[in-house]
């Protein structure tokens, strides 16, 4: 008995080994590759939580780091700010690519694929007239009526995942309603991902009048599953790309379609 | 009295023959100087333990004419009873009668049913039935002495009938079962040779031949106050190794007992060993061995060791701990005297789990462990989070706990079985009771209905005392945030409390109604309903505001839980032969949880605009199973039992996931049908020192379309009376399981789901065990060590995105195996007023998800040590006990670090990172327990026997305000992450009080 708890006793003592807490020194990537552009990519690093944590010797503005497609291998050149690039390798349609380097002394990877540009990206206007409201006017005498929302089409016959957004380009803008004290929305605002081959635009999600650009991204269903978060959730935890191995962040394929739009004053 | 206190003793023999003894009763001169004569058959010195006949001679007939005369003593039915022959010489036969009473007290000295067997047969012609009437009613010695008084003259020569009935021996049993219920004695009484305190106990009363040898006895072992069966009892004979156990109804088969008069020993936790000794005119099927509470017998150690214990390892099977309810209160308690919280306190079973009342055994989950109550399967048994168990300790009558390698009889799991029998009710008379303590009100009935017909309702209720409070708040203001870190550009923050409204309770009804239409057969009805509802919900008015465009904030959260258990079982059991046993049970379970966890937020801006967010989770799981199954028992042997059963089971399991009240996340709805059968035999080789249990169970699970094989055995070895070798090895599948979904932030919760054997496949683990044990009549020790493999673990989690191809939410699910071993040590003192037990538990149980790392990562009931002490003492009315127990920390994953991606619309999103699985660890778990009883008494103080009635507990959960954390909550708002530690119990007393009437 008297053995067995100094047996006890010893194993108490040396059974507090384990760390408290533990960070690891992941690299993060942020990388939308898309047709037409020099391969590139970003590589940063995360803020711990805790402040006693130790950091990876790796200069994360030199890495190595080595895409491969289409059997060929090509090493990035670094821009600094963690970003690298690769100005010999334009990016394609229907391409693969796998990206691979050494962080904190695990091997990170990547992959990801560029879909195939909409096909067939059509709306249903090319322009439409919104009435100015402002605190001063008042309500338009006999009321107003309101346009009927943009359709956009496309085809998707294997239901994939595309994503509008729609953005004013004017370098002045102009707002439709008076929008008081509250801060001015953003000239940017987007449609939730779909896998079907519509959406439309409502009237009153356009907050200035001037041109828009309309660009449908074929995005990939990790993309596509971003906007499908909760941010009370954990799916905060959620890394957002899972094709990337021992590191976090984004990295995706995606090709866009563009088309115009002009908000004019009725 | 007063003559007995003047006599002087004068004893030598004169001569011996054929049994005759020849002694003198007080000196020459005292009136009552008797030479009298004994004769006893046997000739053995326990002669003053017989029934015993007193023989008044004829007027002036000197004692060896009254003893040649006497035939009585030859008729076989007074074989071994002991007849003394008083002489009718000198002095009138009424002095000689006067005498006979001291003569008695003196010869019978010690003979606890001497007032029952006791005869006098008078010869003297001249004595008539009035005199004796007289002598009764004039002298309570006399009365007392005999009981019952023959005169010859009353006697017919050719019909001795009349007088064989007046002279029968009676049994012990019928004269002490009119004590019902259980009794204190106080240890304080002088008097050493006082009939009350030495003597209770079954006394030899046969003193004949034998005349069956090596026969097949059956019968029933049963609570001698209320009549209940006794579930796995130990049968013994005597001296020997030939043994047996009660099945689940108490019905039990001993083979080859070696003589019809020899000697049983009974023995069943919480209860007196109790010694029969057989007569052939006891019956040798339907034989009913009725067993006292041991607590009727605080002060008979001397005459059989009486085990104090309240759980108890079982030596003669691998990986089993007994408990009964009875004996729990004893044990320190957090309100309830609770079963599955008292067998957390022996080594393989997982102490650290406060918020669990399901047992984490060896590595194991708590659905990994099957609970069966009366033949159905409970999937869920915790009541406040866990805090107490669904099981009410007054309508329980036996609990066993197989911790691994179990037979093939159960099945559909992976790790272990509680096996809990409820009470039958008392047979014998109708009685209440009712505990009172701060968290609950506990009321409970036993009615018999005529003599076929028992059952028994128990109800319990929670009210909001101080106590479930305090348990409730361990969710609320009770817990220490704090915050880790922000984001950079992120506004500050702080602790706030929120304010919780408490409308939450739990209840639970068991009732059992036992119907007995012959000695055979038994039917019973067994119900079992209980309800959760916990209402968690927050509705602060205004927040400290937030940000710099936020002017104002308000928040409610709804939090509200329900969940409950109900299970029916109709079953009939027979006893077909002595030799075959079988019962057919028809059962329904269900279980049901339905969880709103949801948030509205509504921020008001300067100009009173509102805006109103709704989010959060929406979490239904209902689980449904009908079975039907038949169990048989077959004795084949002394050597050999068989047993052999088929079932079937339908059933029918939904979960659905929700998020914002609109996407659902996970919707499931899974049906399968499950049958098979089993084969096992207890087989005994080498002078019954090796036990052999061997079996096989197939299920055919149609779901995935297979039939599953799982062959068992088990073996134990004993070396000799003290030690015993054990092992086991066997396979086991499991295809309802209860899924983790892992949730980093507000910490992992469980569903129930059915295996599809694909996304959610049928696991399986093999078992492989080995002990030895060592136990003397007071102390076991005991060590086992286990290791067994599990394939096919399911968890969910939404923490892994879909890859670039796509995966829907769906499938979300991942497989993977793991392992478990460990080694664990106890040692138990059984006997004394200090008893009690250290157990140790060196335990490892490790998993391996590919999606988690490449490697095995600690499952998250890992614990590495586990050390519990418990001791209980025992001081006249008094029962103290102890416990501590320290577990080191069970593993978590935590939020590490922040990230941040840009959008393709120009927003940011703010992510996180996690630690690898399970890597960071939990403080160590520690506590220490008191608890005290007191036993409350009717009758008059200063008896020395008087009943118990109840008894007041005061308990101390966790003395010293230990600060043990259960798992730690996050909180991400506005690009900042607060950790908040939800704690278990801090230092909490309680008050029970417990009462009966019977």
């Amino acid at each position: 008995m008297r053995a067995l708890l100094l047996l006890s006793v010893l194993f108490f003592y040396s059974c507090n080994d384990e760390g408290k807490t533990e960070f690891t020194d992941w690299a993060i990537i942020e990388s939308y590759i898309r047709p037409g552009d020099y391969f590139n990519i970003k590589v940063t690093r995360q803020l711990p939580f805790s402040s006693d944590v130790v950091y990876s010797m790796d200069d994360i503005n030199n890495l190595t780091i080595s895409v491969t497609c289409n059997d060929t291998v090509y090493y990035l050149t670094p821009l600094g700010e963690g970003a690298y690039i690769d100005s010999s390798l334009i990016v394609t349609e229907n391409t693969e690519y796998y990206l691979s380097f050494h962080f904190n002394g695990l091997a990170v990877s990547a992959f990801t694929y560029i879909p195939a540009k909409p096909n067939n990206f059509s709306q249903s206007a090319t322009s439409i007239s919104l009435t100015r409201i402002d605190s001063t006017s008042g309500f338009p005498i006999g009321g107003f009526t309101m346009p009927d929302p943009v359709e956009l089409t496309w085809d998707n016959p294997e239901n994939d995942y595309y994503l509008a957004i729609v953005e004013n380009v004017e370098s002045v803008l102009d707002p439709i309603r008076d929008f008081g004290d509250n801060t001015p929305p953003s000239n940017i605002f987007r449609k939730s991902p779909t896998t079907l081959a519509a959406t439309e635009i409502r009237t009153q999600e356009f907050q200035y009048y001037g041109t828009h650009r309309i660009i449908l991204y074929h995005v990939l269903p990790d993309y596509a599953a971003l906007y499908n978060e909760n941010t009370t959730s954990s799916q905060n935890l959620t890394n957002p790309s899972s094709s990337i191995g021992n590191g976090y962040g984004i990295f995706t394929g995606l090709n866009a379609d563009t088309l115009y739009i002009e908000v004019k004053e009725q | 009295m007063r003559l007995f206190l003047g006599f002087i003793l004068l004893t030598f023999c004169v001569y011996t023959l054929d049994g005759q003894q020849r002694y003198e009763f007080n000196r020459l001169g005292s009136e009552c100087n008797l030479k009298y004569l004994v004769y006893n058959v046997m000739q053995d010195k326990m002669a003053y333990k017989r029934p015993f006949v007193f023989v008044v001679g004829k007027p002036h007939e000197t004692i060896d004419r009254t003893f040649m005369d006497d035939t009585l003593r030859t008729l076989p039915q007074f074989y071994g009873y002991t007849f003394v022959y008083v002489p009718n010489e000198g002095g009138t036969i009424q002095d000689k009668v006067s005498c006979l009473p001291a003569m008695v007290s003196w010869l019978t000295q010690g003979y606890k049913s001497r007032n029952n067997n006791v005869f006098l047969f008078i010869k003297d012609q001249g004595v008539s039935t009035a005199d004796i009437q007289m002598m009764q009613e004039s002298m309570v010695s006399f009365k007392n002495a005999f009981r019952s008084a023959v005169l010859a003259a009353d006697i017919v020569p050719s019909n001795t009938s009349g007088l064989l009935e007046s002279f029968k021996a009676t049994s012990v049993e019928e004269e002490a079962e009119k004590e019902v219920g259980n009794f204190y004695i106080d240890e304080n009484a002088d008097d050493p040779a006082d009939p009350g305190i030495s003597s209770i106990g079954t006394v030899k009363s046969y003193f004949g031949p034998p005349s069956s040898y090596n026969y097949t006895l059956s019968g029933m072992i049963r609570d001698r106050s209320s009549g209940e069966a006794l579930p796995f009892a130990t049968i013994l004979v005597k001296g020997s190794s030939i043994a047996t156990q009660s099945n689940v109804d108490g019905y039990f088969t001993l083979f080859k007992v070696p003589t019809d008069t020899s000697t049983l020993v009974i023995s069943y936790i919480g209860y007196a060993n109790e010694e029969v000794f057989l007569t052939p005119t006891l019956p040798k099927q339907n034989f009913v061995v009725l067993l006292s509470p041991a607590s009727a017998l605080l002060k008979t150690v001397t005459i059989a060791a009486t085990k104090e214990d309240v759980v108890i390892s079982k030596r003669e099977d691998i990986s089993v701990i007994k408990m009964t309810p009875k004996k729990l209160e004893q044990l320190p308690n957090l309100g309830e005297r609770d079963i599955m919280r008292s067998f957390q306190l022996m080594p393989g079973v997982s102490a650290s789990n406060e918020s669990s009342s399901g047992l984490y055994v060896r590595g194991g989950t708590p659905d990994q462990n099957l609970v069966l109550y009366d033949g159905f399967t409970v999937y869920q048994v915790d009541h406040l989070y866990g805090f107490y168990s669904a099981f009410n300790a007054n309508a329980l009558k036996d609990v066993q706990l197989y911790k691994g390698g179990f037979e093939s009889r159960f099945g559909g799991r992976l790790s272990s079985v509680t096996e809990i029998t409820a009470k039958d009710g008392n047979q014998k008379k109708f009685n209440y009771g009712t505990d009172i303590s701060l968290l609950s009100l506990n009321v409970w009935a036993e009615i018999p209905m005529g003599e076929k017909i028992s059952s028994i309702i128990t109800f319990r209720k929670s009210y909001k005392g101080p106590l479930y409070n305090k348990i409730f708040d361990k969710f609320n203001s009770d817990n220490t945030s704090s915050m880790v870190t922000q984001t950079p550009g992120g506004p500050g923050g702080g602790r706030f409390t929120q304010n919780t409204k408490v409308t939450s309770y739990f209840y639970d009804v068991n009732g059992k109604f036992t119907y007995r239409p012959t000695a055979k057969d038994v039917v019973s009805l067994s119900i079992f309903n209980g309800t959760d509802k916990l209402d968690n919900s927050i509705d602060n008015g205004d927040l400290p505001s937030f940000g710099d465009f936020t002017p104002s904030f308000s928040f409610s959260a709804t939090d509200l839980t329900q969940y409950g258990n109900f299970g029916t079982s109709l079953k009939w059991s027979r006893k077909w032969s002595p030799k075959l046993y079988g019962n057919t049970l028809v059962s329904y379970s269900n279980f049901f949880s339905n969880r709103d966890r949801s948030q509205e937020m509504i921020r008001t801006n300067s100009s009173g605009e509102s805006t109103t967010t709704n989010n959060g989770i929406f979490e239904n799981n209902n689980l449904k199973d009908v079975s039907i199954k038949s169990d048989y028992q077959w004795d084949v042997g002394s050597f050999s039992q068989v047993q052999f059963g088929a079932y079937a089971t339908q059933y029918d399991i939904k979960y659905t996931y929700a998020q914002n009240d609109t996407a659902t996340v996970l919707d499931r709805h899974d049906r399968s049908f499950l049958g098979g059968g089993y084969l096992q035999s207890r087989t005994k080789f080498f002078k019954d020192k090796l036990h052999l249990l061997p079996g096989i169970r197939l299920s055919y699970y149609e779901q995935s379309d297979k039939v599953y094989y799982e062959p068992r055995a088990s073996l134990n070895y004993s070396i000799d009376d003290r030690f015993t070798l054990k092992g086991a090895i066997g396979k086991y599948y499991q295809f309802a399981n209860r899924v983790t979904r892992e949730d980093i932030l507000s910490g992992s919760k469980e569903f129930w789901l059915l295996s599809d054997g694909d996304a959610v496949p049928v696991s399986s683990a093999i078992h492989y065990i080995a002990g030895i044990s060592y136990e003397t009549n007071q102390w076991v020790v005991s060590t086992e060590a286990y290791y067994k493999t599990i394939h096919g673990l399911t968890e969910y989690s939404l923490r892994f995105n879909p890859s670039p191809q796509g995966v829907s939410y769906q499938e979300n699910f991942y497989s993977g195996n793991g392992y478990a071993r460990g080694i664990e040590f106890l040692l138990q003192r059984k006997l004394g007023n200090l008893n009690g037990w250290i157990s140790y538990t060196l335990g490892e149980a490790r998993n391996h998800f590919d999606v988690y790392s490449t490697d095995y990562f600690p499952a998250n009931q890992d614990v590495r040590h586990e050390f519990k002490i418990v001791g209980l003492y025992k001081l006249k009315r008094w029962d103290f006990s102890a416990s501590w127990v320290y577990a080191s920390g069970r593993p978590y994953t935590a939020p590490s670090g922040a990230y941040t991606v840009t959008l393709l619309d120009g927003n940011t999103a703010d992510y996180f990172t996690v630690t690898s699985k399970n890597s960071v660890r939990l403080p160590d778990y520690h506590r220490m327990d008191l608890s005290v009883n007191y036993k409350l008494l009717a009758g008059i103080q200063g008896d020395h026997k008087r009943r118990e009635i109840g008894y007041i507990g005061f308990s101390i959960f966790n003395v010293y305000n230990r600060t043990n954390l259960w798992y730690k909550q996050y909180t991400i708002e506005d690009l900042q992450i607060v950790e908040t530690n939800i704690n278990y119990l801090g230092f909490t007393p309680n008050i029970t009080l417990s009462l009966k009437h019977w």
